[in-house]
């Protein structure tokens, strides 16, 4: 029926070939000299070793990576996330060669991967952006009125600014007149550069995406939302479908809104509209993945479309298998991420050689991992060693599954955050679905005592 | 043996038969989507090439470009206006088989002579740029080549605007004999008449600029700007070696190493190109001076 060739590692490798074998399709895994142990190695049909220990020399090397397709015969090339995924150079070659590229064509990836153009495309589909003032302010009454142009609330930053220093919230008119040059001061005092811009506040934002499936009969389909706002340092951690916070009608509205964007920019294959959402339920567009996510399997759980395999369809040129009206959201997902890092020491990554594992199972528990005991996982690559999904019928059900399932996943061998997400799921905060972007700051408070 | 032996063995068989490389079919590359770097060996993806300028990203040799792309990769885009355009060579001294190759040229590289000249502008810097493309007739300088100069050095000069040359050339073009001589100092007293009306002229020498080309206008410059490894000299290396019988020493006549004998000011790759004419042309504006 075909061959695909998998550019990529780890866990997502293996979820690819799975979802390649139930098609009838052969697959190809190409691997670093680092990874010939690796669990998809074992599982493809077929591998193929593309150089070095490190990233830059396999998975990232373009050149390596389609060889490896050209000899084989390969029809189809999944990227997976990461690595070569949202490389526009890497599917445009790819298509040169007369290879289908598992993924949106490489003008799309071009045209999402520059933000300002993202941006421009949103508001060209009607879809709200975070407004700003387009380059620098001179002066108060510059100022006064490109905040009244934004509409308040809106935030005053120096253009060299960052971590937190040389900015000011303001809500009035007055505000600006008071903060201006106060702020104008701090930037040129702390940065040697006294320009400032100004762009709407967003109180406790969540970080919202909505994912969506193409097919290239021009079908574009959403399958709601997922809410990825527990992030440490910009690495989401916990993803849950849906989002415990937002309403039937904000719901809708973003649908409708990624539903229109796709159809505006003629995307194919599956991609994920990011979001941040206020605590007014007001959203902006932020970008656009133009690939699978590492949290698909929420949205899988949640919809019970298996996005792999209609993505490889869709690849095939054949049309989607369901309709937005086949779709209703079926109770409630969460994910965590099993890194190999430990979470005393500063979530220092702790690769080394699993010497024992025991994985959690039962109802609506599923693991997507390639560990496996007597694997060495080798230091070079990500962290992240297992995603842990769990399904009840209520948000309610799923923490509590997923507290099970913690409990019961043991590895030996080396250090990971599951005691750390353990508590996680006994936390208040997080149980009331009351979190924002910054909860791991006060988390860490909370486990440590001591202020950020 | 059990069932398990059993289906593990032939497991084994039908993973050997597939990862038979010999029994599968590769997948047809279609011609000119690579190119193979002449330096590295690396295969080079085309665009990629052409984003980086036509430098090969893993051992930054610089290939070979045309004319146009030269233009393209340097002067602001829309701003270049073509001038003496009707200047064609002829054959003077009757040479066997010249006006074949002339026409040969003119097919393969869709200019009409070696030097492609006019006006344009760099940042929005106004500039007579000429540019010797290597691949007609080597960019050999015949009567055309060196009336074509000689007219775009007396523009600039009439104009009051900066002079650019890209220099790419074999030489003299043997099939004009003495008369391609003559534009040697036909080209070296128009330059005179340039500088002593205080232009400016910048020579920026490709690969390859020797002969009597760079005997002549490209190394008569206020400022000598070298391409990257190019390859710079009067003689071939090969001529000079066999007529001295001698060794010569490693990178002989290429750019850095006419850098450090004082021939030429500066090196650039070919991606900084642009942005220091910019400099150039921004630090010598006449503006500045009439206004002082």
């Amino acid at each position: 029926m075909g061959k695909v060739l998998i550019a990529n590692r780890g866990e997502i490798a293996v979820r690819i070939i799975r979802a390649c074998h139930e098609l009838g399709l052969e697959t190809v895994a190409v691997y670093a000299k680092s990874d010939a142990d690796s669990m998809h190695v074992k599982m493809a049909n077929q591998a193929i070793c593309i150089g070095g220990n490190t990233s830059t020399e396999s998975y990232l090397n373009k050149n390596n990576v389609l060889s490896a397709a050209i000899a084989s015969g390969c029809d189809y090339i999944h990227p997976g996330y990461g690595f070569l995924s949202e490389n526009a150079d890497f599917a445009s070659m790819v298509e040169d060669c007369a290879i289908q590229f598992v993924g949106p064509k490489s003008k799309t990836i071009t045209a999402m991967g520059d933000k300002a153009n993202a941006r421009k495309m949103a508001k060209q589909a009607g879809v709200p952006i975070i407004e700003g003032s387009d380059g620098d302010i001179e002066n108060v009454v510059n100022a006064i009125e490109w905040a009244n142009k934004i509409g308040f609330p809106i935030i005053i930053k120096a253009v060299s600014g960052g971590g937190g220093r040389g900015m000011r919230i303001c809500h009035n008119d007055t505000d600006v007149k008071n903060a201006f040059e106060k702020v104008q001061l701090e930037a040129s005092a702390s940065f040697g550069d006294s320009r400032l811009y100004m762009e709407r506040y967003i109180a406790s934002p969540r970080h919202i995406e909505i994912q969506v499936i193409a097919d290239t009969h021009g079908h574009v389909v959403s399958l709601f939302e997922r809410d990825c706002s527990l992030q440490r340092r910009h690495q989401k951690m916990v993803e849950e479908a849906t989002s415990p916070i937002i309403s039937e009608i904000t719901r809708k509205k973003l649908n409708n809104a990624a539903i229109k964007l796709a159809k505006n920019i003629e995307y194919v294959n599956a991609g994920t509209l990011e979001f941040l959402v206020d605590d007014k339920e007001n959203f902006y567009f932020i970008e656009m993945n133009t690939r699978i996510q590492v949290e698909h399997p929420v949205t899988e759980m949640i919809t019970g479309v298996d996005l792999v395999k209609e993505q490889l369809l869709v690849a095939m040129g054949k049309p989607l298998s369901f309709k937005q009206t086949d779709l209703k959201v079926n109770g409630h997902a969460i994910e965590c991420r099993i890194l190999a890092e430990n979470p005393k020491l500063d979530f220092r990554p702790s690769p080394g050689l699993i010497k024992n594992i025991s994985l959690p199972g039962g109802l609506g528990i599923r693991v997507d991992t390639h560990l496996y005991a007597g694997y060495q996982i080798p230091p070079y690559f990500d962290s992240m060693i297992a995603k842990l999904i769990v399904h009840g019928k209520t948000r309610e059900e799923a923490i509590k599954k997923m507290q099970i399932a913690l409990r019961e996943f043991a590895i030996e061998g080396i250090d990971t955050n599951i005691e750390y997400l353990y508590v996680l799921m006994h936390n208040k905060d997080f149980n009331a679905g009351k979190y924002d972007t910054s909860f791991f700051e006060r988390f860490r408070y909370l486990l440590t005592g001591d202020k950020a | 043996m059990n069932f398990l032996d059993v289906h593990k063995k032939q497991l084994e068989a039908a993973t050997k038969k597939r990862m038979d490389l010999n029994l599968q079919t590769p997948v047809d590359i279609p011609e000119g989507v690579f190119v193979q770097c002449s330096n590295c060996q690396a295969a080079l993806y085309e665009k990629v090439l052409k984003k980086n300028q036509h430098v090969c990203p893993v051992c930054q040799n610089h290939f070979r470009i045309d004319a146009k792309t030269r233009l393209e990769y340097t002067v602001d885009e829309g701003s270049f206006e073509a001038m003496f355009q009707n200047i064609l060579s002829t054959n003077p001294l009757h040479m066997p088989g010249y006006e074949e190759k002339l026409i040969q040229a003119q097919k393969t590289t869709q200019i009409n002579e070696a030097f492609v000249c006019g006006k344009a502008s760099i940042v929005g810097y106004p500039c007579a740029i000429g540019i010797l493309d290597s691949h007609f007739m080597m960019g050999s300088m015949g009567s055309v080549v060196g009336e074509k100069v000689t007219r775009l050095i007396e523009f600039a000069t009439k104009e009051n605007m900066p002079l650019i040359i890209f220099s790419a050339s074999g030489g003299a073009r043997m099939q004009e004999g003495i008369l391609s001589l003559m534009q040697m100092a036909k080209t070296s007293a128009a330059l005179k008449r340039h500088d002593d009306m205080g232009g400016l002229f910048i020579s920026v020498m490709t690969h390859p600029t020797t002969g009597g080309v760079a005997a002549s206008f490209a190394s008569l410059g206020d400022y000598h700007i070298a391409e990257m490894s190019s390859l710079i000299g009067f003689a071939g290396p090969r001529v000079i070696k066999q007529t001295i019988r001698e060794e010569l020493p490693e990178g002989f006549q290429t750019a850095e190493f006419q850098q450090q004998s004082g021939q030429v000011d500066i090196v650039l790759h070919r991606q900084d190109i642009r942005k220091t004419l910019f400099q150039l042309l921004k630090f010598h504006q006449k503006v500045l001076y009439d206004s002082l």
